[in-house]
């Protein structure tokens, strides 16, 4: 996403990302970025918390209106919970045992089949209309 | 945590934003795959003042979620990784509808998220409020969806190109663009 925000950027269409994930839209590099730290998947708020929403989406609509130059960061001041242990699980190979690298090493090889014939069958249904 | 660190108020030590890069990196090495995601990274950063006020503003939502596609397996709510689900071509709704979109082929975080909520990742109805308050002058007529699994080469080639063009056939005069 944050290379569409560029690509926008670059033709001249002002841009606000609005993500989860501080350092990878951060490394590539956006004009403006709403970052709310919160488990991936949340960025436009917390679940079944409609305050919460609007009031992310109109943090994100000021970091539209008032970034003076790009790589602007606002962080929000919402947090997720109090002990912010979430943050010590998401794929972290310190916390899984061996077992459950193996559980995940198989898990992965399903996925990548998946996605591999997916992309299979739409490269042919996109040849086939051509 | 140090009784001194306490005093002094700071946040537990593991309280900063996820090193996701880093963390991911790992994960895929400890699993056997030895040729790490580069992800994007530049040194110079394109900006482009707003034209007008907000208030006076039509506004464009791209999103990376996806269609619910009845044929696709479990997308959710608290689905596993659905590679099915993905999509390989922009797509665009109508804003003044309503629709069924997921991320049960993104890689959210699943243990502490289900994605019960679209509004979580898909702020559609959050910018109708904001269009009705006069926050913003209007939602474009269009959200925009983009795929998420190709290269580089090609988002930048053909996804970003579509986007572009379909938010300016919308004559919108900015967008949100939300990551998953």
């Amino acid at each position: 996403m944050s290379l569409i925000a560029r690509y926008l950027e670059e033709n001249g269409i002002p841009t606000v990302v609005m993500g989860c994930a501080k350092d990878i839209v951060e490394q590539c590099g956006v004009p403006r970025f709403l970052f709310s730290d919160f488990p991936l998947g949340n960025a436009a708020g917390k679940p079944n918390d409609p305050g919460s929403q609007e009031f992310t989406l109109d943090l994100a609509l000021r970091v539209l209106e008032t970034a003076v130059g790009p790589r602007t960061t606002v962080q929000s001041p919402l947090r997720w919970n109090e002990d912010s242990l979430w943050k010590i699980d998401f794929s972290n190979v310190e916390q899984m045992s061996e077992e459950e690298l193996q559980k995940r090493r198989e898990a992965f090889d399903e996925v990548k089949r998946v996605a591999a014939k997916q992309r299979q069958e739409a490269g042919l249904k996109v040849s086939a209309a051509e | 945590m140090t009784e001194q660190e306490a005093a002094l108020g700071f946040a537990a030590p593991h309280d900063m934003p996820v090193p996701y890069i880093h963390r991911i990196t790992s994960y895929y090495l400890a699993l056997g795959y030895g040729n790490p995601y580069r992800w994007a990274q530049y040194a110079d950063v394109p900006f482009t003042p707003l034209k007008k006020p907000l208030s006076e503003s039509r506004l464009a939502l791209v999103t990376t979620a996806g269609p619910y596609q009845n044929d696709k397996g479990d997308q959710g709510p608290g689905a596993a990784y659905n590679a099915s689900a993905k999509f390989y071509k922009v797509y665009s709704g109508e804003t003044d509808k309503e629709h069924d979109l997921r991320i049960s082929h993104l890689g959210y975080d699943r243990k502490y998220t289900t994605a019960e909520d679209i509004n979580t990742y898909f702020p559609l109805g959050q910018l109708h409020k904001a269009a009705e308050a006069g926050r913003i002058g209007e939602v474009a007529p269009r959200f925009h969806g983009s795929p998420t699994n190709r290269s580089q080469v090609t988002t930048i080639e053909q996804d970003c190109r579509d986007i572009l063009a379909r938010v300016r056939e919308d004559e919108a005069d900015a967008a949100v663009i939300v990551a998953n």
